[in-house]
């Protein structure tokens, strides 16, 4: 057999396509990992050539191809502090304008969505206490949802592994951590400060009562979702925050390509998106 | 103050409804003056019998974006008769972000939309046709370019081509070749006809 290679037309036209779908977007320096990608799957479905697997990603009515090729042009990582930049925006700029205009004085509601092993929530909670001086005057409420019941056991456990801490600084680790073996334990205090529960997002029932909250963290889980349970993903969002409130999502990910109801904020730390104040 | 865990399961689970979720209440709900408790209504009629068509009228008169969305994602997930009826008929519709947002809708539906997409393809208004292009930019179904090769056959409509022809430089095979290089003599003064075939003849010889 000949040996598979993408062209340059062909590159262009994968990109201008997956983008349209996922949002994601790749500049020419990463043709090599887009065309290595894009080999594997060829060779896995059987394609043979870029024109039959361009035209089963395109028309395949599940839509399963363009997910394990999504699968396979994201990292999913997670470890602590990851895309830490959002947690920096948090703290310089989104606690600071919520607590500005807020009224009421009950605690600032933060749901953090998948939770994964707790990786996202612990953080926050330790960026938190660590970067945000409104934290002496203010009650935070923590949520971290995911809907695997295993890996939230392993959350609730708060035990990592030496590479999902690589990233924290060393008095972070040392101030909340402690070492176990070759693990690392997250310590009580955060361990009591965090709620994590069960939920499917695309079940009606399980985020019905998901409401009131005031910041909302779902990164990296809706480019995994098809359009339409983007679509449900956004209006439950939308039911969960409060008039105002704000919606955190992943680097590659973007709500305007899902709906309408969010106002892209920019930052000086990264692009979030924002319910409307004025709500009726 | 500090970080707090509130037993949030309790809070959770406590779901206070002022209201009735039982479904002729939730239709007489619908014409409630509160967006959001409009927009509730819709999310709980979900499950309902033979809502869609009150859904589709709620539709064409609402105002509020957030109303109007979440009847989109319902209709859109019921996928019935009268659900896809509904969102037809707002191809018709003069306000241009009802049409777009049904045709957003329909392209999420492929299984339900081509059975009635050469329908849809034949109509009389050259505007449906273009929309009806427009849903099958992102239609995840097999026949597409089928379909955008037929228009590019026999649609007498200049507009209607273009935009067949625009989506026909991504998706199109050898398969068009021909079509493609007929719907430059179908339409021999216009100069970005000749272009946008040239350009998709290209892509589809580099292939």
């Amino acid at each position: 057999m000949a040996e598979l290679t993408i062209s340059m037309e062909d590159f262009l036209k994968f990109r201008e396509y997956f983008y349209r779908k996922t949002g994601i977007q790749f500049d020419d320096a990463k043709r090599y990992f887009v065309d290595r990608r894009l080999i594997e799957r060829i060779v896995a479905t059987d394609s043979r050539n870029f024109r039959n697997y361009f035209m089963l990603l395109r028309f395949e009515a599940s839509g399963d191809e363009l997910q394990s090729l999504t699968n396979l042009m994201t990292v999913n990582e997670t470890y602590f502090f990851r895309e830490e930049y959002q947690f920096k925006c948090l703290v310089n700029s989104i606690l600071p304008e919520l607590t500005k205009s807020r009224k009421e004085k009950g605690p600032i509601r933060i749901w953090s969505m998948p939770s994964s092993s707790g990786e996202e929530a612990y953080s926050i909670a330790m960026y938190l206490l660590e970067y945000w001086p409104g934290i002496n005057q203010w009650d935070v409420e923590i949520i971290s949802s995911d809907i695997d019941t295993k890996i939230l056991s392993q959350a609730r456990q708060g035990r990592y592994s030496a590479r999902s801490v690589a990233n924290l600084p060393k008095n972070i680790l040392a101030k909340y951590f402690r070492p176990s073996g070759e693990l690392y334990q997250i310590c009580d205090d955060l361990r009591q400060a965090v709620e994590f529960t069960r939920v499917n997002l695309m079940n009606p029932a399980d985020v019905r009562g998901y409401r009131g909250f005031d910041v909302i963290f779902c990164r990296n889980l809706l480019i995994y979702f098809d359009d339409l349970s983007r679509r449900q993903a956004a209006d439950t969002f939308y039911d969960a925050l409060h008039p105002g409130g704000f919606l955190c999502l992943g680097h590659s990910e973007s709500m305007s390509r899902i709906s309408s109801l969010y106002q892209a904020r920019k930052f000086s730390d990264s692009v979030v998106y924002q319910k409307s104040k004025e709500v009726r | 103050m500090a970080l707090v865990k509130k037993t949030v399961c309790e809070a959770i689970e406590k779901d206070e409804r002022k209201q009735g979720r039982d479904c002729s209440t939730l239709l007489r709900q619908l014409a409630d003056p509160s967006p959001a408790a409009r927009r509730w209504a819709v999310k709980d009629l979900i499950d309902c019998p033979d809502v869609s068509y009150a859904l589709v009228e709620l539709l064409g008169r609402e105002t509020d974006s957030s109303v109007r969305e979440i009847i989109l994602t319902t209709l859109t997930k019921r996928a019935d008769q009268q659900a896809l009826a509904g969102l037809v008929h707002c191809l018709r519709s003069e306000d241009a972000s009802l049409r777009n947002e049904a045709i957003e809708a329909m392209k999420l539906l492929p299984d339900e939309v081509a059975p009635i997409m050469g329908t849809l393809l034949a109509d009389a208004d050259p505007d449906v046709r273009i929309f009806a292009v427009n849903v099958l930019e992102s239609l995840r179904h097999e026949k597409v370019e089928k379909w955008l090769k037929e228009v590019i056959e026999r649609d007498p409509h200049l507009n209607v081509c273009a935009s067949a022809l625009d989506l026909l430089a991504e998706v199109g095979t050898p398969y068009s070749r021909e079509a493609l290089e007929n719907l430059k003599s179908r339409f021999p003064g216009e100069p970005y006809i000749r272009f946008a075939a040239d350009l998709a003849l290209k892509r589809i010889l580099s292939i």
